[in-house]
């Protein structure tokens, strides 16, 4: 399929008033410059339409519009030698005489940076024997004829019919040797690959004046086939674009920004007859996630999806489902938008909660009650001192957590710092032998030579005797005295059994993951083919509008003019 | 008036309060803002919308912790309505069929209007004009029918 890039430049811009000079910012702007009052604007200094000298301009006319069959190439060789440098703006110049004057003569006189293209492969046409199709590093092809070293960058019209046999040929077996293509799609390539080179063929008809012209041709069964080669045309297109951009004297930005579009579509045209399906609303995320036909997630996995959301940012499940909505921390996961509706994610939301709460108590219920004592005893070991009294102590630490506790009332943690002042000032021997005594107290299944000095059971750590020595003697002495106590009693089956359902939670977890990965692959795709498809529509609606523009312009020679193209 | 005992010498809330602590602050934080806030450059009758709204809101999240969730015990939900937590006559017209998502107490008040009917806000859209955009005078609410 042979389809051409090429935008006539019909760059509608009026010429610059005189004294004006167009440059450019190394941010990319374009911007004007006025040597004599030494002013600059990024506004376009539009002058009053420049009265061009009328010799110039029908010398101008006369050059452009010369009345030869370049379809013959040896002809349209002599043309392109001749006609060197034929001024850039020929359409404008076709319509109005606008007067390419004195204002642009700089710009065409600078030198055309070419874009570094190279030839990568070539396929010999057959049916015209010497003949060769070169394709270049950009994707661009020509004809090339090795016995005349002769070559074209248009295609000369007698090689037409082989090269598009050629190409349909190459589009089938592209799409044959595809097991997973489906032969819907193969029928799309080769009927865009019909107006295609209707375009090829028209093309001719406008453009053979220009020499700097270039028909770039792009191929469009490369993209038919697999996405990363889609992806690195695209890039060339992209590439092959900045390239060309510095070139084109003052081109404006919608021409080259149709020029990519114009590429993209070329390489999207074929996504076109599956994108079709979903054409109601472009670019709407909920229409995909509608009608998600051909989503790997059932209603199921999108809801324990979004449950697992919910315990990976921690949410509480106390806490109002307002609260989750004004904090919008969720937002930004995919997973926050498996499900269509909100309505449906607060549906969710309430059964994980519920199921939450159901399971923390579960667990709150499970686990042995804290003693509060526990950390106030703790504390009492690390700051009390017999230098305090109790009113100073309570005055001195009321900031402190252990003494807010409100589980603990006032009278107890009176009662135990008293006590505890008051042990401290017995002998070593009798604390050690109180300790002994305590944890001789503790059964064999709470305290034995398993335990570790610092996960001693609560029972222990919530007397006033455990707190009375100090921490450098009494631990030593904790571990020597669990050195000498037997093994644990058995019963250790419950813990393997909770692992291995565990590790079945785990594994179906990821599998939900991987499910949505995959479907967040398939969105990106889908939005890719949508915004391509976009560009190749916009791209189309520029074209018409240049035609229209194009046939508006009708000058002093009137229909002939137009009929010339 | 009773002096208010200091922190330490109150009994301790129910066991559960601690799981809710937060985000009641949240809401009282909120309802001591919208308390403060100047209401200079708005109409009089909606300067006590926001606090109607917060106060619904708390009511709500209270009512939904016990009788929807059943995350809070009993003790604490009655500690929580003693405490000024939640509006207790505000749940109970929850509880009954037609009111469930009452706005306030004073869109019911029949004999505070002049037709003795209720606010506007009671109506089902159904029955309202087609893009009728109601806002009722009292809490600001935009209708609170339980079919809506």
């Amino acid at each position: 399929m042979v389809k051409s890039t090429y935008q006539p430049s019909t760059s509608a811009l009026p010429p610059l008033a005189p004294g004006w000079t167009e440059h450019k910012a190394p941010t990319g702007h374009t911007y004007y410059y006025n040597a004599e009052t030494k002013e600059s604007t990024y506004k376009r200094p539009g002058a009053a339409p420049v009265v061009v000298n009328p010799a110039m301009s029908s010398y101008v006319q006369h050059q452009t519009v010369p009345q030869i069959n370049l379809s013959d190439p040896t002809v349209a060789n002599a043309f392109m030698a001749q006609y060197g440098q034929p001024p850039p703006q020929h359409h404008g110049q076709r319509g109005g005489g606008s007067g390419a004057g004195g204002g642009r003569g700089g710009f065409q006189a600078r030198p055309r940076p070419q874009p570094a293209d190279k030839p990568r492969s070539k396929v010999a046409i057959p049916g015209c024997e010497p003949w060769v199709l070169v394709y270049t590093k950009y994707g661009r092809r020509f004809a090339f004829n090795p016995a005349k070293n002769a070559s074209y960058w248009r295609i000369p019209e007698k090689l037409m019919p082989a090269i598009l046999e050629l190409d349909t040929a190459r589009i089938r077996e592209k799409a044959e040797g595809k097991t997973a293509e489906q032969p819907q799609e193969q029928k799309d390539a080769e009927r865009s690959a019909i107006p295609a080179a209707q375009a090829q063929q028209e093309q001719p008809a406008h453009d053979y004046d220009s020499s700097e012209y270039e028909e770039v041709e792009v191929t469009d069964d490369e993209g038919a086939g697999d996405d990363g080669h889609d992806h690195d045309q695209d890039g060339n297109a992209r590439k092959r674009q900045r390239t060309d951009e510095p070139a084109g004297d003052d081109g404006p930005a919608e021409f080259t920004e149709a020029d990519i579009a114009a590429q993209l579509a070329a390489m999207g045209a074929d996504y076109y007859g599956d994108v079709e399906m979903g054409e109601d609303d472009p670019g709407a995320e909920g229409a995909w996630e509608e009608g998600d036909e051909g989503l790997p997630l059932s209603d199921e996995d999108a809801r324990e999806l979004f449950k697992d959301l919910l315990n990976d940012f921690h949410i509480n499940p106390y806490s109002p489902w307002e609260k989750l909505i004004e904090e919008g921390k969720v937002f930004d996961d995919a997973r926050y938008s498996v499900l269509p509706t909100t309505r449906a994610r607060k549906e969710v939301w309430e059964e994980w909660s519920r199921a939450k709460i159901q399971e923390l108590r579960e667990r709150r219920a499970k686990e042995e009650k804290k003693d509060p004592r526990i950390p106030y005893l703790a504390f009492l070991q690390e700051k009390a001192t017999p230098k305090l009294y109790w009113p100073e102590f309570r005055r001195k630490y009321k900031r402190d957590d252990p003494m807010k506790d409100p589980k603990l009332p006032d009278k107890d943690r009176e009662r135990w710092y008293r006590e505890h002042i008051n042990r401290l000032k017995l002998p070593q021997t009798t604390l050690k032998s109180d300790l002994k005594k305590l944890l001789e107290s503790a059964p064999l299944s709470a305290l034995n030579s398993q335990t570790m000095v610092s996960d001693l059971p609560p029972q222990v750590l919530a007397d006033i005797r455990y707190i009375s020595l100090d921490p450098k003697v009494r631990d030593p002495f904790v571990e020597a005295y669990i050195q000498g106590l037997g093994p644990p009693p058995e019963g250790g089956q419950a813990a393997e059994q909770e692992d291995e359902a565990a590790k079945k939670a785990r594994d179906e977890r990821r599998k939900r993951e991987k499910a949505l990965e995959e479907r967040e692959r398939a969105v990106a795709e889908e939005k890719r083919r949508q915004e391509k498809r976009v560009q190749y529509e916009r791209a189309r609606l520029l074209d018409e509008e240049r035609e229209i523009e194009r046939a508006m312009h009708v000058g002093k020679r009137g229909l002939q003019s137009q009929l010339l193209g | 008036m009773p002096a208010i005992r200091p922190a330490s010498k109150r009994k301790p809330p129910p066991d559960g309060f601690e799981d809710i602590e937060e985000d009641l602050l949240i809401f009282g934080n909120k309802m001591k803002d919208a308390q403060n806030a100047p209401a200079d450059n708005m109409p009089k009758h909606q300067a006590q919308w926001p606090i109607f709204q917060i106060a619904h809101q708390r009511s709500r999240y209270v009512y939904e912790l016990y009788y929807e969730k059943e995350a809070i015990s009993k003790p604490l939900y009655e500690w929580l309505l003693k405490n000024g937590y939640a509006d207790a006559m505000l749940i109970a017209k929850w509880k009954k069929q037609g009111y469930e998502k009452l706005c306030c107490l004073r869109c019911i008040q029949t004999k505070e209007t002049n037709f003795n009917s209720t606010c506007l806000c009671r109506v089902p859209r159904a029955q309202l004009k087609e893009d009728q955009d109601v806002q009722c005078v009292s809490c600001g609410c935009r209708g609170c029918a339980s079919t809506d």
